[in-house]
């Protein structure tokens, strides 16, 4: 644009050169003929001081009056170019532009074709009378103040993009800033639910009535609902709670009340009769058996509840000698007993393992007929210990699956119902993972994970 | 209803002021720097208050325009070079009216000028260089530099390489001082004029000859003109040294008044025009132009 322009006023002004010459042209001949050096010297002057508006703008550097003979016969500089000597370029260039003014027969333009402040543009036109060549007129125009204007509009262009630039960024950031703001909300109330920080949420502020200030109003339902589910959730878990608590409260005192009317019953009786050997004989025993129960539920309850402690790890070679252990607990069953242990032997497990794999095995022994298969697999997974304890027991119906780590549950007319909740405590407490999988007729699969703890740890 | 005759009767032009009488004219050359319109506005309502008619300045460019004018009848008066005063005219159509009185005297010179930094110090320095006279009819500006050319039996064209005609004294001052012209015969009048009123121009310049003193350049009055309008304005042009406005008028003319002098007072231009061959010098001139 600004070359454009720059082309354009240049133009203007080799014109107006142009028309400069004309003008000087025009009266030119008869005075030259007459020889009126003053008049030809006044109308150079005149041309260049008679406009005083533009003095210095497009200024007339030269201007001259030359024979055919390139005499000067006016020139505005007269000092150094005396009237009626020939007139002598100063240089090449100069040299060049005289020749083609002093060959030309029709009106040119002259221009430097420089983009400087020393640049011109001259207008020249040839001088005839009656068709006779007389000479020639030269008005040579600065182009210093359509430079300086020039380069002040670029200047001044590059200054306004630039502004433009600043400004355009400056509002771009704040509106990104206020666009984006909510959203940062959003997303720090979403990393919160993550985090499960639901109900330490503090709604994001609606400022717009846009998009996001829509998604902001949603987000906020949604993060109340949330908070709101996540505190039924605390409900009901608290309920739960007290539901097994009532349970193993109600398990005990079932369990522990079953024995105890036996024992007061035999007590009582041994009362009566002190000296009777018989009932001693046969009594005695009762008793044993019912405070040994006693004492075993009390036990396993111990056990249960009170895991929390014995962070001590082991290594994974103690869980290896179980299978002697399990194979001796077998006793005369044929059973097919499959150990395959895949881990690295340098592994360092958590020490409760141990009772885990051991209960597991207990469990898969007792309940498989004569001639089953138990086989226990361990291998790693990442940051896992997988044990895999399968049977092709009789399978566990679908209708009690969901009760089998319940305390108290059990399917065995002698059992405790405390093993499986056990081995689910144990593995709750190592932030493992227990899963079922049973079909029934074809056999039941145990499959535990728990995090392994790094040798380093050990 | 009087009172609307009373007001009707006032406004009744006075019918004397109605004269259809012809306005004087009075024709100027660059004797006088003519540019200063202003002056001559009040110069001329000056001497229509103390002459009673209308006055009219008219300006021509050369001093033969004014004095074709004064032949032809177009004017009454004119202030004139004294060389075309001197020149032989049949028959004769000017008289002498007065002469304006200049530093005490009704004398004037004429000056050879050149540019200050030129080395040039002598007339004869200025051979072969572009020369500026004033007026082919001028005295000062012609006439006495070409007098001292032909003490060199040279012609103007042949003594300079080049000469021009400015047919103004301030625009001879010009050409020197911008350098157009090497040299430059001018009226001491004039220069001095500029010396104090545009001293940039006059600085330029130096003085290198200073002709003897000439009859400063006089008003005439057409013959024919009615002997009582002549004497009128030759008693208000030297009464005016009397006035307060007349001698403020004087003052920015410079000058001391208008007197009666002899026509003696122009011999010595008669001597010049007489000893320069001007005929033969004026034939080559028309030749080469």
């Amino acid at each position: 644009m600004i070359v454009q322009d720059w082309k354009r006023f240049h133009d203007v002004l080799g014109e107006k050169a142009l028309l400069l010459s004309e003008s000087i042209a025009a009266t030119t001949p008869k005075a030259m003929l007459r020889k009126d050096y003053w008049q030809l010297y006044q109308s150079l002057k005149n041309m260049a001081s008679g406009r005083p508006e533009a003095k210095g703008n497009h200024g007339v550097i030269t201007a001259m009056i030359l024979d055919a003979e390139g005499r000067i016969q006016a020139h505005l500089h007269p000092a150094d170019n005396p009237m009626g000597l020939p007139f002598t370029p100063r240089n090449r260039l100069e040299q060049e532009f005289y020749e083609q003014a002093m060959s030309t027969r029709t009106p040119i333009v002259l221009s430097s074709d420089s983009f400087s402040k020393t640049g011109f543009q001259e207008g020249v036109v040839p001088l005839f009378s009656d068709q006779k060549y007389l000479g020639v007129v030269r008005v040579r125009l600065s182009i210093a103040q359509l430079y300086e204007k020039a380069t002040s509009t670029a200047i001044l262009i590059l200054a306004l993009i630039f502004c433009f630039v600043i400004i355009g960024s400056a509002l771009g950031t704040i509106v990104s800033r206020r666009m984006v703001k909510p959203l940062t909300a959003v997303t720090q109330g979403l990393e919160a639910v993550g985090r499960g920080e639901m109900t330490e949420f503090s709604p994001i502020p609606i400022k717009e009535r846009d998009e996001i200030g829509r998604l902001s109003v949603t987000f906020n339902q949604i993060m109340a609902e949330l908070a709101e589910k996540k505190m039924l959730e605390e409900e009901i878990a608290m309920n739960e709670k007290l539901v097994a608590l009532g349970r193993i409260t109600a398990g005990v005192a079932h369990e522990v009340n079953n024995p105890l009317a036996g024992l007061l019953n035999c007590i009582d009786t041994l009362r009566k009769h002190p000296n009777d050997k018989d009932l001693i004989d046969r009594y005695l025993p009762v008793i044993d058996q019912g405070l040994h129960r006693i004492k075993e539920i009390v036990h396993n309850l111990l056990v249960g509840l009170k895991i929390e402690g014995g962070d001590e790890s082991i290594s994974i070679q103690r869980i290896d000698k179980l299978h002697d252990l399990i194979a001796a607990e077998s006793g005369d069953k044929n059973i097919d007993f499959i150990w395959e242990n895949n881990t690295d032997q340098n592994l360092h497990i958590p020490g409760k393992t141990e009772q885990i794999v051991c209960n597991l095995l207990k469990n898969a022994v007792e309940i498989v007929a004569d001639g089953g298969t138990v086989i226990c697999n361990l291998h790693q997974s990442g940051p896992f210990l997988i044990i895999e304890v399968s049977d092709n027991g009789p399978g566990i119906p679908s209708n009690i699956r969901s009760k089998l780590f319940d305390p108290f549950f059990t399917t065995k007319p002698d059992g405790t119902g405390l093993g499986l909740w056990i081995i689910y405590r144990l593995v709750q407490s190592m932030e493992g993972i227990i899963e079922i999988k049973s079909e029934e007729g074809q056999g039941t699969t145990f499959h535990v994970a728990i995090p392994v703890i790094t040798k380093k740890a050990a | 209803m009087r009172l609307i005759y009373f007001c009707l009767l006032l406004w009744l032009p006075p019918t004397y002021a109605a004269t259809p009488e012809q306005p004087i004219r009075f024709g100027l050359t660059a004797v006088v720097l003519t540019e200063n319109l202003r002056f001559l506005d009040q110069w001329s309502q000056y001497l229509e208050q103390k002459m009673g008619r209308q006055i009219e300045f008219v300006l021509r460019k050369s001093y033969r325009e004014v004095m074709d004018l004064v032949t032809a009848g177009g004017i009454e008066f004119a202030w004139i070079c004294g060389y075309p005063y001197v020149q032989k005219r049949t028959p004769e159509s000017l008289a002498l009216l007065t002469v304006p009185v200049y530093r005490g005297a009704p004398r004037y010179h004429s000056y050879i000028i050149v540019h200050h930094s030129s080395p040039y110090t002598r007339f004869t320095d200025l051979q072969d260089k572009i020369f500026a006279f004033s007026d082919p009819d001028s005295n000062s500006g012609f006439l006495y530099p070409l007098s001292l050319i032909t003490e060199h039996n040279k012609g103007t064209e042949s003594f300079f390489r080049h000469s021009f005609f400015t047919f103004n004294h301030a625009e001879t001052v010009q050409a020197v001082s911008e350098q157009v012209a090497d040299g430059g015969a001018v009226d001491s009048y004039i220069w001095e004029y500029l010396a104090i009123f545009r001293p940039d121009i006059t600085q330029q310049t130096r003085i290198i000859n200073k002709s003897p003193g000439f009859g400063f350049p006089p008003i005439v009055s057409r013959l024919g003109v009615d002997s009582a309008t002549v004497k009128l304005m030759k008693q208000t042009l030297e009464d005016m040294d009397q006035d307060p406005i007349g001698k403020r008028l004087l003052a920015r003319l410079k000058l001391d008044g208008f007197d009666h002098y002899p026509d003696s007072l122009f011999n010595g231009i008669r001597a010049l025009a007489n000893t320069t061959k001007r005929n033969e010098l004026m034939t080559q001139m028309i030749a080469t132009d």
